[in-house]
């Protein structure tokens, strides 16, 4: 009987309650849980714990790499044996959530005043909640750049240096690119993928996000959103994007393996590009989305990525939060070396390393990242913090689209969802 | 006197099992039965709310939907697993000692192949560029590429087949040791009475497998019905959720939702389901105690 152990799982571990762990005699340990991203980012983070290891002798850091379908499940088992990690990787998106639900602490009274300067704004206004800083951001990235094969375009007759500036246009070169062996476009292809993946282009169709800024109502049934769905159901039907995904939509693979002419990801497929197949480089330019109307100064693309924060049951907080600090808010060395070891895919909220980032001579290497800075992240959003239901509803609203259900009826459908969504989460006024 | 110092004596050797029961089993029901009612989360007291967590199950109706959408997998399933098992332990029982041996360690393979293992393999079958199947129609004529597991009308079929290979293994050991302990001298009788392959096969063999399906349904449908991790792998539920079945459902709201009541009270109102297709299915065969050779 397979629902047992979920059911047991919960209960067990929820009354065992936590024991403490075996430390080594005089020093306190403290745990940071890392979701697996590259093999060279999970080796930067194993130096950087033995580097702090090595800088004092309070604590001791014990680092754990958690594959990121595993995450979920680790982590709620985790918190149910009261066994959470002091530290861990979290997205910008899930920062007030975790806070509204008591599952984060406040990080301003750990980490001084001074160590929160020189931080963008608007990324700092994202691991606010209630006036309280739970978070340390440590990076951005923009989730939907338009890369593609300049000699598969030139191959059909396309002009490489000319990517597609409207949607007409996209579908159009799709058309001439798709063979047999390779996709016109790549792109998301279930719902959970599309729920993230497009709210850049949720917000360049209507102006705005599916649901109010205060999260009391749902938008979802915008017609604006229409030419979104449309332009899915159009890429999908013509066989221009595959009808079965050829990876998650955050793996770049697909790309380097020639089996895209073009394809839409996040920028740190450029890492996964320059160094899984340096021989493909060359052919493979890279341009924002194009907006519905045309207007290249519009949104097409959110800027996620990834924070510290600190356990709201941790022993030791104030040991956690300074490692966050050391890490993320100290010199800069090391973390100018994670910008470079991710072959510049990444940007820093930081004003001073983002300076030393670009004044890195490697940075060059990076043929992308001067487009993508300049055309996508100069226009792009802070990614929503609402619930993820929420997303979610709109996800399926363009799978349904996909499948070739009504758009009209997808769209009121997704609309209702997120009205009992907002209903059943209490969030509206939740929002800002 | 012989009788009440018997009842101690299996109620000294019941002990330690009835103790594991109560503490693995039966708190952990009753506990989860408690929190069902309240709205709850690892970081905060929970706080009552009576029947709210069951209301938002049984009005969603995408859990009423995975239900139905299991019981639709499952017919697909244990049907078909209870057939090929009929047939393959009736081709078993008639080829020699050697080729059955060969013949059961074959069909036993997927039991022991995690099912992880078993869902990306067939994730490679139904790729949709370079995927085994399409590969194989292609050469057989087929024109266009099928996404198989992109399709709302193929997806739960395509992640039914592996379900069926995983389970017929085991289905048909049962089924063969059923077939094995019919007494031959009745089909000799029959022989001798004039009786054909059919008339066996439905007045002796059929009859006296009665118990051995009926436990193959019980057991294959509360087993197909709680199916999560060839779903999980393969389509994460899509398209449309249409390989959204019951326990995936649960585990996607386990793992996503910042409170937990919600999957509790759909985990236990799912065992509800469970048992009464269990009771329904006994009602229908209505077992006998087996007759005795």
């Amino acid at each position: 009987m397979k629902t047992w152990p979920i059911v047991l799982t919960l209960v067990l571990v929820a009354g065992c309650g936590g024991t403490p762990t075996q430390k080594p005699a005089g020093k306190a340990e403290i745990q940071l849980w890392q979701q697996k991203f590259t093999d060279q980012e999970d080796a930067w983070y194993k130096k950087a714990v033995s580097a702090f290891n090595a800088s004092q002798d309070k604590v001791v850091l014990k680092h754990t790499i958690v594959p990121a379908d595993a995450w979920e499940q680790k982590m709620k088992a985790a918190q149910a044996a009261g066994k959470a990690p002091d530290i861990y990787t979290l997205n910008y998106n899930k920062v007030p959530g975790f806070a509204r639900t008591g599952q984060i602490q406040p990080l301003d009274k750990l980490i001084a005043a001074d160590r929160w300067a020189g931080l963008q704004k608007e990324v700092l206004g994202s691991v606010e909640y209630k006036g309280a800083k739970y978070a340390y951001p440590m990076l951005v990235e923009p989730s939907a750049v338009l890369f593609y094969r300049k000699d598969l375009f030139a191959k059909a007759g396309l002009d490489p240096n000319r990517p597609p500036a409207t949607w007409d246009e996209l579908v159009q070169y799709g058309k001439r690119l798709t063979t047999k062996d390779v996709s016109g476009l790549v792109t998301a292809g279930v719902a959970v993928d599309m729920a993230w993946s497009t709210w850049g282009l949720q917000w360049n169709a209507a102006g705005h996000l599916p649901i109010s800024d205060d999260w009391s109502a749902p938008q979802a049934a915008d017609p604006q959103y229409k030419q979104l769905l449309q332009a899915y159901q159009t890429l999908y039907k013509e066989g221009i994007m595959p009808k079965q995904p050829l990876a998650p939509y955050a793996d770049a693979n697909p790309m380097g393996q020639g089996k895209a002419a073009m394809m839409v990801c996040g920028s740190w497929a450029a890492g996964v590009l320059l160094s899984d197949y340096p021989k493909m480089v060359a052919d493979i330019a890279a341009a924002p989305l194009p907006s519905f109307d045309g207007d290249a100064t519009k949104p097409t693309a959110t800027l996620g990525g990834w924070t510290l924060v600190v356990d709201a049951k941790s022993k030791s907080p104030q040991p956690a939060a300074d490692f966050v600090s050391w890490l993320l808010a100290g010199d800069t060395t090391l973390l100018v070396d994670f910008f470079k070891t991710t072959r510049f895919s990444k940007y820093s909220p930081r004003d001073v390393v983002a300076q030393a980032v670009k004044n890195d001579p490697a940075a060059a290497e990076n043929v992308w990242a001067k487009t993508i800075e300049d055309k996508i992240v100069a226009y792009a959003k802070p990614e929503p913090t609402y619930d993820f239901a929420i997303s979610l509803a709109f996800g399926k609203a363009i799978e349904k689209a996909l499948q070739g259900k009504d758009i009209d009826t997808a769209l009121s459908e997704a609309d209702a969802e997120i009205k009992s969504v907002i209903a059943k989460n209490n969030l509206a006024g939740q929002g800002s | 006197m012989r009788r009440r110092r018997d009842t101690g004596v299996a109620l000294l050797m019941l002990g330690p099992l009835l103790v594991l029961l109560g503490i693995f089993v039966l708190w952990p029901l009753l506990h989860a039965v408690w929190i069902s009612f309240s709205t709850w989360s690892f970081y905060e007291a929970p706080v009552f709310v009576g029947l709210e967590n069951y209301v938002n199950v049984l009005t969603d109706e995408e859990f009423s939907a995975s239900v139905m959408r299991g019981l639709a997998f499952s017919a697909m399933v244990v049907p078909t697993q209870v057939v090929i098992a009929f047939v393959f332990a009736n081709l078993v029982k008639s080829v020699s000692g050697r080729v059955a041996t060969v013949l059961k360690v074959t069909i036993y393979i997927p039991v022991v192949v995690s099912e992880v293992i078993a869902a990306i393999v067939f994730s490679l079958i139904y790729a949709y560029k370079g995927g085994l199947l399409n590969w194989f129609l292609g050469l057989l004529g087929a024109g266009e590429d099928t996404a198989w597991l992109g399709e709302t009308a193929t997806a739960l079929p395509a992640v039914a087949v592996p379900a069926i290979w995983i389970g017929t293994g085991l289905a048909s050991l049962i089924m063969l040791a059923g077939l094995l302990d019919i007494p031959e001298v009745y089909y000799e009788c029959a022989s001798l009475d004039g009786a054909g392959a059919w008339t066996k096969m439905t007045r002796i063999t059929l009859p006296l497998m009665k118990n051995i399906i009926l436990f193959l349904l019980v057991t294959g449908f509360a087993a197909s019905l709680q199916f999560l991790v060839v779903p999980l792998v393969m389509t994460q539920g899509g398209p449309l959720d249409s390989t959204m079945l019951p326990n995936l459902f649960i585990f996607r709201h386990f793992t996503n939702d910042l409170y937990v009541g919600y999957s509790i009270a759909a985990a236990l109102l799912l065992f509800v389901v469970l048992g009464a297709i269990s009771a329904i299915i006994f009602r229908l065969v209505r077992s006998e105690k087996a007759v005795d050779g």
